[in-house]
């Protein structure tokens, strides 16, 4: 895109995105973890200029003053990755410091694969608890499931470890041994499960279909080739239903990824136009990005709806945002999270790394989505429990289906949705109406303002 | 009490201010020493990512930044990096610690660590506004009148919680166990002295509590020492509650350890070229017990500083069983260091070690016996009355096995 600068794609792992929702403890401040990174290769393009002389005069006598006085000795480059962290706090909240550990974990999640037993995992009232594993790896096999809690890690009591540090234990090489030891209801006693780590896959896309021609593609997160697996369900839809009568987008709880992947999957059904546009404080950070004709999804005459909601950030915004000032498919859910800012990944010279937020995105209409979101064209409900015991009930519920592999997306994508897959799913019920209804009769839209 | 009462006051101003740095003793300040020229590479290549780091930021970071408010986030983070008691002082918040916080007269009653990017509450003082409020050893804190805490350091956080009297603060918490973060306002008022209680418990056996020191509490706690075994000269065994209890100056703890050890030792310090290093002693005259009855100190995560130093010295001589969870591993000597803006650091220069020289600073006392836990994922019963609390059914039960030694003090 840039002709000096090479890019690369970054992607986070939904295994991550449990890491980042639950451990980082500020809740409900943060997006739902995961943000529009790009990678930005190569050292720093000058050698940097000195800091003022005040500055680094007072900078210069503290690490000295550590060096004498401290209590013990410190590495300096560890206290030097204090000091950037915290320069990089005084910022925005999405911007922060990875140390080169964090920074090389960041790499490997972005493969799309790693090597581990296929399990996402989560702090539940403090207990490192099992979300779901993930189907075909050593840990689905094993028989691990959703709510089990992990008590032990090869031994090691999980009381006080963090969910990064469990991910980080849970994970090595392939053909390695790892023990859990689970507490689940009915078990007498906690259990030892012995797996071997295994490269596990992971995909940021699922499919089904609809009876009558419809199609269902759920995106997950924009990370690696999610733009090659969505027009690869799609084309497959377009094979068995001939025509294929309708789609729809599912980026409900999707929390972003890469915003290339963003820019790739909305340019799967667009032919020509803005998709979306940054602007930074140099020009470098100033880009717009648009459509290219050739894709199977871009005829008009293919009905859409994208569903989104609040827990729809970032990547999800641009894609929906460009959908829909396009008049490309028609929004609904919930008005969307609204992050729209952009953050480069930086690598330092020791392999650390910052992540800084470098722009801001806007959508084709000139729209910001910073603490605005994008508003459906209709707005749907999800049903609302009526307290927390309720919503529990509702997750709890999900999960045990999911467990069972009852979960909508469980089932092979050409498996057709039934009537009661619907009924779990009321405002996937209601985007399917829409389409068997098409087109839409619409509010009027308000005027730009 | 009453016409002491501004004096007093005075002097437990000074005292918290020590603390507000999370120390056990403040030196006094040392001059600024020429800024030297970096020793070694790892210093050199340490300030060049520094450098490359804030360059990249000036240059990229979407908004134009302040270079000024960039550094001093650094030197936050600097110092953060070390402990958390080391902090790092703009010039405002170093005057306002030399002037030793008059201006802010009233305070929440809690004692906070900035720790891995987290403010915690490690210890709600007894009957505090902040405990009045319901905050519980352990919170950890979100928001602070509706802004998010970040880039703190323990110093400023404790701040955040003095102002004058009456002073409301909104707070939001996250605890262990609830579904949601709370919400709780905290009226700020002047601390007052420690409560200590006693009471009697089945047996002969006595339970004192011992919530946060201050400057007078050696004196008090002698008297009501002193009542008890008057009192009661068949005393059968004493639980000692020292369990949240994060407030108390190491001047304070061997004060108070001196009624129990005489003039043995009580905690020493050392730096880390064997600078700063001294022994602390109790003083005969000052002990209550000549035989001290079989003794079970209760202590947990919230037990630091002044606390842990009496603790460590009951149970390395022997005087005490501790009962309960590991303590914190608050107690590092710090010192304050000016720097040319008028700006300053607190730094950790020392470590505190126990009679036995077990290391208390940042490594925490393990006590010899583990107290019961709620099954994981139980939520903590709200707290009982003392007969009903748990660990201390669990201490009795020990002193009534004759498990816990008597030993002359």
């Amino acid at each position: 895109m840039l002709p000096s600068v090479a890019l690369r794609k970054l992607t986070l792992l939904l295994v991550l995105l449990a890491v980042a929702g639950s451990a980082a403890l500020a809740v409900g401040e943060q997006p739902p973890a995961q943000e529009t990174l790009r990678l930005r290769l190569g050292g720093p393009s000058s050698s940097p200029p000195p800091l003022a002389d005040a500055h680094l005069q007072n900078f210069t006598q503290v690490l000295h003053l550590i060096e004498q006085h401290y209590v013990e000795p410190k590495s300096a480059k560890e206290v030097i990755h204090g000091a950037i962290q915290g320069a990089v706090s005084t910022l925005d909240p999405h911007s922060s410091f990875m140390t080169p550990e964090e920074f090389r974990e960041l790499q490997i999640e972005t493969k799309g694969k790693f090597s581990g037993i296929g399990i996402e995992i989560t702090m539940k009232d403090r207990i490192l608890t099992v979300v779901s594993p993930i189907e075909g790896t050593p840990a689905f096999r094993a028989g691990l499931r959703a709510g089990d809690q992990i008590v032990k890690i090869d031994g090691k009591p999980t009381r006080n470890l963090s969910l990064t540090e469990a991910v980080k234990m849970i994970r090595g090489p392939k053909g390695s041994k790892v023990t859990l030891t689970i507490n689940r209801p009915g078990f007498p006693a906690p259990k030892d499960f012995i797996l071997v780590r295994d490269i596990i896959p992971i995909r940021s896309v699922k499919a089904r279909v609809v009876e009558g021609g419809l199609g269902y593609i759920r995106v997950a997160n924009f990370q690696d080739q999610t733009d090659l697996d969505v027009r690869g369900y799609l084309t497959k839809m377009q094979q068995k239903f001939s025509p294929l009568k309708g789609l729809i987008l599912d980026l409900r709880n999707d929390p972003g990824g890469l915003l290339e992947q963003a820019v790739q999957v909305a340019d799967e059904f667009l032919s020509s136009g803005l998709i979306v546009y940054t602007q930074g404080r140099t020009p470098q950070q100033n880009m717009r990005f648009y459509a290219r004709p050739g894709q199977p999804g871009e005829d008009r005459s293919l009905p859409m709806v994208v569903l989104i909601n609040e827990g729809s950030a970032s990547a999800s915004e641009i894609v929906a945002g460009a959908l829909k000032d396009q008049k490309r498919a028609v929004v609904a859910g919930a008005k969307s999270f609204g992050k729209g800012s952009v953050q480069t990944i930086i690598p330092l010279e020791d392999g650390s790394a910052l992540r800084l937020t470098t722009a801001l995105y806007y959508t084709p209409s000139g729209r910001t989505i910073q603490d605005k979101g994008i508003e459906p064209d209709i707005l749907l409900k999800e049903p609302e429990p009526t307290d927390a015991k309720a919503l529990q009930a509702l997750r709890d519920e999900a999960m045990e289906r999911h467990m069972r592999g009852e979960g909508i997306t469980d089932k092979p994508w050409n498996q057709p949705l039934t009537t009661a897959d619907l009924e779990q799913d009321p405002v996937l019920k209601r985007a399917v109406e829409i389409l068997r209804n098409w087109p839409p009769k619409l509010v009027a839209q308000q005027p730009a303002s | 009490m009453k016409s002491a009462g501004l004096a007093s006051f005075c002097r437990r101003r000074l005292a918290l201010l020590a603390l507000v740095a999370g120390l056990c003793l403040t030196l006094p300040a040392v001059g600024p020493p020429s800024v030297p020229a970096m020793s070694g590479s790892d210093s050199y290549e340490a300030l060049r990512l520094a450098s490359e780091a804030f360059h990249e930021i000036g240059q990229k970071y979407v908004q134009p930044t302040d270079e000024g408010e960039l550094m001093q986030g650094a030197l936050r983070g600097m110092m953060n990096a070390l402990d958390p008691d080391s902090s790092y002082l703009t010039p405002e918040e170093y005057r306002e610690f030399q002037r030793g916080g008059r201006s802010a007269p009233a305070e929440a009653g809690l004692e906070l660590i900035y720790k891995d990017h987290l403010l915690t509450a490690v210890s709600v003082l007894d009957h505090g506004p902040a405990a009045r409020a319901g905050l519980k050893p352990g919170d950890l804190i979100l928001k602070i009148n509706g802004q998010l805490v970040r880039n703190l350091t323990t110093q400023e956080g404790m701040r955040r919680f003095q102002g004058p009297p009456g002073t409301v603060i909104r707070v939001q918490v996250v605890r262990n166990g609830l579904p949601k973060p709370l919400d709780l306002s905290i009226t700020l008022e002047p601390l007052p002295p420690p409560r200590l209680s006693v009471h009697l418990l089945p047996g002969d056996y006595a339970y004192v509590r011992l919530p946060y020191f201050q400057d007078d509490t050696p004196a008090a706690l002698a008297g009501l020492l002193r009542d008890l075994k008057r009192q009661h000269p068949a005393l059968k065994g004493l639980i000692l509650d020292l369990r949240n209890n994060a407030r108390g100056s190491l001047e304070q703890a061997v004060r108070t350890a001196s009624l129990l050890v005489g003039d043995r030792e009580v905690v020493s310090t050392r730096g880390r070229r064997g600078t700063e290093s001294q022994v602390y002693r109790g003083k005969s005259q000052d002990v209550v017990f000549k035989t001290l009855p079989p003794t079970m100190v209760l202590v947990d995560q919230g037990t630091a500083r002044g606390a842990e130093i009496l603790s460590g010295a009951l149970q390395d001589h022997g005087l005490a069983t501790l009962l309960g969870d590991k303590t914190f591993g608050l107690c590092g000597i710090t010192r304050a260091f000016p720097l040319k803006d008028g700006a300053a650091v607190i730094m950790t220069v020392a470590a505190a070690y126990t009679p036995k020289g077990k290391k208390i600073t940042g490594n925490g006392l393990t006590p010899e016996v583990e107290g019961k836990k709620p099954a994981p994922g139980e939520p903590a019963p709200a707290p009982p009355s003392v007969d009903q609390d748990p660990w201390v059914i669990q201490a009795l039960e020990y002193l009534k096995r004759g498990a816990a030694p008597a030993k002359r003090s």
